[in-house]
């Protein structure tokens, strides 16, 4: 079986509105949480959130759209899926060619658009713009048809993992012979919905969030897109690499509906797996990008299940202390984040942490850093017990 | 691509398989034709009561399935998912004006509730996805069960298909069209000249591996393709019948999800005009329109190799004598395509 090579990656998220802009902010070290400016909830002044600072005319504007009909979702996700398949130099043909899978992810669809979807789903008349573009899987079929892209398209929801299984998803397609090539990816924006839900269970933090701090309140919800471009090393001659897409998995904690076991067994798992896959052993690994959601529940699993797999835990931090947690985007941002840190040779710091919690003392990564890196793991777990890991590797 | 049922189950709106021509049939009301529940004897009391309808029929017809197996993972694909626990939770946000709500509706309104459920219920820690794109959910199930037996050919995975009918998703189909405006019987769905369909809904689940003995059937081939463009849809369908029948071979039966929508009825005449002779059968009077109906079509044609006989109430045109290969064609909104070849074992 051949390799599988990074070719592309876009993203937009708080950080910035390119991948440029997004590293950048990386290397900065500041994080972009911030009351809402854009998205009206009763939450915007008493949450901080990763809100990308676009309007939605803004965006369609730029990706030079007319048809006002198209969701939020939609316009952030071509927005980073353009910019991957700019860096990718993807020909036309081989974009369009029914060997070119693309699979997306995202969990809240076109249910951003709150009063326009109670609208439309309790009446019998008026339709409103967004008629068409409600569920999860809208949002990929737009991309599909703005590209032309005739392959397996697919559209994948487990919850917060759901952009990492979006990945792991085409890689296996490759593998399989069933695509040459995949575009993968996951978006999320902002809604009352996940605003709402996630504050019903009281993990929305009042205050910045800190990921593996003794004192973290709870997460900080964002928006993003990410989009990545895997092809297979033969077809990626003379282009830029990002990196190899060398591990993945999916494990389900089935534990409970919305937390994870104390052992942390469904990330154990996950991890573990990947690492399998990887054909790696735990210390070959030079980075975690942690789900990290600042959450109590799962950083201490989190943390426990790296402590149960690794003898050293390697330099781990959460990314999500930058932009919040972009839900089904999240999977797919840290992927192009753990890219980044492969190709500059670098680590990100975990922000806002200032003390380790008691029990596993674990300390993050806390400063910009220079560093060799190898192999990265970057993890998603999500509710339902859904975890997902993937590897990266330095070519 | 191989992938063999070993069993399988389903919870929809009509009878048992072999009970369709003995019993009426189960009538849509206000154009919505619901799933019969059974009364879950496998499930809690207390977990039954929080359980959305998408969920319950989901679990409902997998618990059946899994009791004594043991799993490798848990593949669904659902549209959907819970949306009427999606709404429920709306509404609270409305009627508390985004205060202190009760998070219930919302957790189980995700579209992975349904696959970890069943992965809770069974605690299996294995693969576990699910898949949400619309017409081609479950059909993208069926492909990621194909990728895992690549790794696991021996191990059984549950692979199915689930969508609820609730007022929520009944309106955004009807707003969009895909509903008929006038009540239509679905005994009546077939001489309907107006466009849309009637609404389904129902949860059809499989024991899918990669080892052939004790199989019921194998699933030999599958395609999907996204396109609007008829002449597309019609070529693709042409070369798909070519790769996998010489000259002189035909299905035994093929199998249609034709929905009463004359819009969607041009895909489907394309490929009866390849076929002129063949026996076509159709299901979709027997469970409305939904997004994942067509795992339902699965495991119809799945009995109808079991038992090598078509319901007098699914035969559209033809006579069946011994059915060995069954072509399933499906098309959804019409731009998601399928093609699915299901052989006797």
């Amino acid at each position: 079986m051949g390799r599988i090579v990074v070719t592309g990656i876009g993203v937009v998220s708080a950080l910035g509105n390119s991948l440029h802009e997004n590293h950048r902010g990386l290397i900065a070290g500041k994080n972009a949480l911030t009351r809402l400016e854009l998205f009206p909830t009763k939450y915007a002044e008493t949450r901080y959130f990763g809100e990308v600072k676009l309007t939605d005319e803004n965006l369609r504007k730029e990706l030079v759209l007319t048809d006002k009909g198209i969701s939020r979702t939609s316009l952030l996700a071509l927005k980073a899926m353009s910019e991957a398949i700019t860096h990718s130099q993807l020909q036309n043909s081989r974009l369009e060619s029914k060997n070119t899978a693309i699979i997306g992810a995202n969990t809240v669809g076109g249910m951003c658009h709150t009063s326009e979807f109670l609208h439309d789903s309790t009446s019998l008349d008026n339709p409103s713009i967004y008629i068409s573009s409600y569920d999860n899987g809208s949002v990929t079929r737009f991309l599909q048809n703005q590209f032309g892209i005739k392959g397996i398209s697919n559209t994948i929801n487990t919850a917060c993992s759901s952009g990492a299984n979006a990945i792991a998803y085409g890689a296996e397609l490759i593998n399989a012979g069933l695509a040459d090539r995949a575009i993968v990816g996951g978006v999320d924006t902002l809604a009352k919905f996940t605003i709402n839900g996630f504050n019903s269970l009281h993990i929305l933090s009042p205050e910045i969030c800190r990921p593996f701090d003794n004192f973290r309140q709870g997460l900080n919800l964002g928006e993003a897109a990410a989009f990545l471009v895997l092809e297979k090393e033969e077809d990626a001659i003379g282009k830029e690499i990002y990196g190899l897409l060398t591990g993945w998995s999916n494990t389900n904690d089935a534990y409970h509906a919305s937390s994870i076991s104390d052992n942390g067994d469904g990330p154990y798992l996950a991890m573990k797996r990947a690492l399998e896959m990887a054909e790696l052993q735990p210390s070959g690994i030079s980075y975690v990008n942690a789900h990290g959601t600042a959450t109590e529940n799962n950083d201490i699993t989190e943390s426990r299940a790296m402590m149960r797999l690794f003898e050293n835990v390697p330099p781990f931090s959460s990314t999500k202390s930058y932009i919040g947690h972009t839900l089904g985007a999240a999977g797919a941002v840290e992927a192009v984040y753990s890219l980044l840190s492969l190709k500059h040779q670098e680590l990100y710091p975990n922000l806002q942490f200032e003390e380790a919690i008691p029990e596993t003392g674990l300390l993050p990564v806390k400063q910009y850093q220079r560093a060799e890196v190898r192999h990265v793991l970057s993890n998603s777990f999500g509710f339902g017990g859904n975890c997902s890991s993937l590897i990266f590797s330095a070519v | 691509m191989k992938i063999y049922i070993h069993n399988s189950n389903c919870i929809y709106p009509q009878a048992a398989f072999d009970k369709l021509d003995e019993v009426a049939l189960n009538l849509s009301e206000n154009n919505r034709l619901k799933a019969i529940e059974p009364t879950y004897e496998g499930i809690p009391k207390g977990v039954l009561r929080r359980m959305g309808k998408a969920v319950r029929i989901g679990v409902g017809a997998a618990l059946p399935l899994i009791s004594d197996k043991e799993l490798v993972g848990i593949i669904l694909g659902t549209a959907n998912g819970g949306m009427e626990d999606c709404v429920r939770f709306f509404n609270q946000i409305i009627d508390y004006d985004e205060g202190n709500l009760t998070p219930t509706n919302f957790v189980q309104s995700t579209t992975n509730a349904i696959a970890s459920q069943i992965g809770l219920m069974a605690t299996n820690k294995g693969h576990n996805s699910t898949h949400v794109h619309a017409g081609l959910a479950f059909e993208n199930a069926l492909i990621d069960a194909f990728i895992q037996l690549r790794h696991n050919p021996e191990s059984q995975y549950l692979v199915g298909g689930v969508d609820e009918i609730s007022d929520y998703n009944y309106n955004i189909d009807y707003l969009g069209g895909w509903n008929k405006t006038e009540p239509t019987l679905n005994t009546e769905l077939f001489e309907s000249k107006t466009k849309g369909s009637i609404a389904g809904e129902g949860a059809a689940m499989f024991l899918a591996s990669g080892a052939e003995n004790g199989a019921q059937s194998c699933i030999t081939a599958m395609e999907t393709l996204p396109s609007g463009a008829l002449e597309e849809v019609a070529e693709w369908q042409k070369v798909f019948i070519g790769k996998h029948f010489s000259s002189g071979q035909k299905p035994d039966l093929i199998l249609t999800g034709e929905n009463g929508d004359p819009r969607e009825l041009p895909f489907y005449n394309a490929i009866e005009s390849l076929y002129p002779n063949t026996t076509f059968a159709r299901y979709k009077h027997l469970t409305g329109e939904f997004p994942t109906a067509n795992a339902l079509g699965l495991w119809f044609a799945n009995q109808i190799l079991e038992r090598q006989k078509v319901p007098a109430v699914m035969m559209k045109k033809g006579r069946t004598e011994s059915i060995r290969r069954i072509l399933i064609y499906n098309a959804y909104h019409q731009s998601q395509h399928s093609l699915m070849l299901l052989t006797k074992v």
